[in-house]
């Protein structure tokens, strides 16, 4: 098939499940987007309040306790404590629709020492509630970030250890359809 | 807080649900006042306060709906909050008659269900969903709920028998509910333990079934019912209150413990006077959590409670206390119609204290308690509402 052919195909049938490759949902707001963009070279970078000092997530353009614009994305320690977890057995969106045909997909939330809660995919499955956990940033299959939770005694300076658990989450890749267009 | 004095709810409305429609939102919220003016023998022309609530207008607004629907209104309000847009439409109308600003308030909610919409409304609800919550497994509210779920059942010790008192109950009473979707089949203790999981500890029966339908009802002065000889209910006290408790890590509570107290004490009635309760019931471990909230048991006991409680209408479960609880089955049995899911905690309030209800009537309901809960931006619901109403002849 030439790429005219599989691009009238795909409008024809212009449905998530029958391409050939999916990936996590991309949309991000304008904000969200630089967090993308802000956290690329560090693990984690979060929004500090310079008029309060303030540390905020999810990011947005003002600082919710003293409405100042006043924000500046420092790199900030992940280490924090797992408030829930939980194993999702059905989802909206293909790329974790097919990967959830091998196993649950884990999510968490986190309460950082810095202050804020925030959503995670969970990195390693012996993580439970309770549990201190170190929270790290990642850009997925599509180049957009997100924050995953790792056992806090996990060596992971260093980028290798990081991607390493993005592998095996396998949001590096896309997930596969044989025979998708 | 002034009262609601003179105030007076008629005429309420469910129409249409259907699990999904190619019609879309303007259809139902049209339809829904099209049976309201029909009920209530009004012309069209006389309804001047229009409060409407929708999550699939689209490119439309309340004002839009004004040319579509042939409606001169001199009040309008569109309370776009999910599961407390019925009781906001509800205060917001209530507050307008009483000033004069309006006469007959509709206050309708209404949405489509089209192929495919709720996968898009998820991915798009807010923006700190489409940031922070919707990449991480794309579980849309069943995700946020989970982690709600798994915390409380952790820390207050409750299971999944405890929240299958609440879904099995209120099966029950969308048996004797003719318009829920779900009200044909029976639900059993072992169907709700064996269902398919669907995120932790959430499974298929502690899930709404997304659907489209339109709730409505009227708002105008006692005077007025009278004169129209349309029976009534009256609204004695509400409150609201928005993002409260923002520093507790995981929602376990919310607004309505900072007014619930100051609404009985306006009202007059305490819990145990109420003939009914409706909670919003996205979720099972919500209404828990409302129950707790609203003072009828103590932050914790929720699960204790539900086992003690008989929550059928017609008082025909094993369990000493008896509490009507969401009588038409709630959204759990009933599909959760949208914004229109909001509304029908006050309309079924209202169809009990009127006495239009019909398999499922409580005889002689005096005082009914309606909580409105919803909008997850992020990691919980933020909006709470609760509201006190009574027929007309106490």
């Amino acid at each position: 098939m030439n790429l005219g052919e599989k691009m009238r195909r795909r409008l024809k049938l212009n449905r998530p499940s029958l391409r050939a490759r999916s990936r996590p949902p991309k949309q991000r707001s304008p904000v969200g987007r630089q967090f993308s963009v802000v956290n690329l070279p560090v693990s984690l970078a979060l929004q500090h309040c310079r008029s309060c000092a303030h540390v905020q997530y999810p990011p947005t353009e003002l600082c919710s306790i003293c409405l100042d614009d006043a924000l500046t994305y420092r790199e900030t320690s992940g280490r924090g404590v797992l408030l829930a977890r939980s194993a999702l057995h059905h989802s909206l969106w293909e790329f974790f629709k097919r990967r959830l045909r091998s196993a649950p997909w884990l999510i968490g939330s986190v309460k950082l020492d810095v202050g804020p809660v925030v959503i995670v995919h969970i990195g390693c499955d012996t993580i439970k509630a309770g549990d201190p956990v170190q929270v790290f940033s990642h850009t997925d299959v599509s180049q957009e970030v997100v924050l995953v939770a790792a056992p806090s005694a996990l060596d992971l300076t260093g980028s290798a250890a990081r991607l390493n658990i993005i592998s095996s989450l396998g949001l590096d890749q896309p997930a596969l359809r044989k025979g998708g267009i | 807080m002034k009262g609601y004095e003179g105030i007076a709810l008629v005429c309420p409305v469910s129409l249409g649900y259907v699990k999904q429609s190619a019609h879309g939102a303007a259809w139902f919220i049209g339809s829904t006042l099209r049976e309201l003016i029909n009920a209530a023998g009004i012309k069209k022309s006389e309804i001047d306060g229009f409060a409407v609530s929708s999550f699939s207008l689209g490119v439309d607004s309340a004002i839009s709906l004004t040319q579509h629907l042939g409606l001169t209104p001199r009040w309008i309000e569109q309370a776009n909050m999910g599961g407390v847009s019925g009781i906001i439409a509800m205060r917001r109308a209530a507050r307008a008659v009483q000033c004069g600003e309006a006469n007959i308030v509709a206050c309708v909610g209404g949405d489509g269900a089209a192929h495919r919409s709720f996968e898009a409304t998820a991915a798009n609800f807010s923006s700190w969903s489409i940031d922070a919550s919707f990449p991480y497994g794309a579980g849309g509210p069943n995700a946020a709920f989970s982690l709600i779920t798994q915390h409380y059942m952790e820390k207050y010790g409750a299971t999944r028998e405890d929240f299958a008192r609440i879904c099995l109950d209120q099966r029950y009473n969308a048996n004797h509910y003719a318009p829920a979707l779900l009200g044909h089949k029976t639900l059993t203790l072992q169907n709700y333990l064996n269902a398919r999981p669907i995120a932790g500890p959430v499974h298929l029966f502690d899930c709404v079934m997304p659907c489209a339908g339109g709730e409505g009802f009227l708002i105008m002065t006692e005077d007025r019912a009278r004169q129209l000889e349309l029976p009534y209910a009256r609204l004695l006290a509400a409150d609201e209150l928005h993002n409260a408790h923002s520093d507790d890590p995981v929602q376990d509570r919310s607004g309505w413990t900072h007014y619930i107290d100051d609404v009985y004490q306006r009202a007059g009635v305490g819990p145990n006077d109420m003939s009914c309760l409706q909670t919003y019931d996205d979720y099972p471990v919500i209404s828990m959590m409302q129950m707790e909230d609203l003072g009828f048991c103590v932050k914790g006991e929720g699960a204790q409670f539900v086992q003690n409680t008989d929550m059928r209408f017609d008082h025909s479960g094993s369990a000493a206390h008896k509490l009507p609880h969401n009588t038409c089955g709630g959204q759990l049995s009933c599909g959760q119609a949208g914004s229109a899911a909001g509304y029908l905690g006050v309309t079924e309030t209202l169809r009990q204290l009127i006495g239009t209800a019909k398999d499922n009537q409580i005889p002689k309901a005096q005082y009914g308690l309606v909580s409105g809960y919803g909008m997850v931006n992020y990691d919980r619901g933020l909006c709470t509402a609760a509201a006190v109403l009574a027929g007309a002849a106490v």
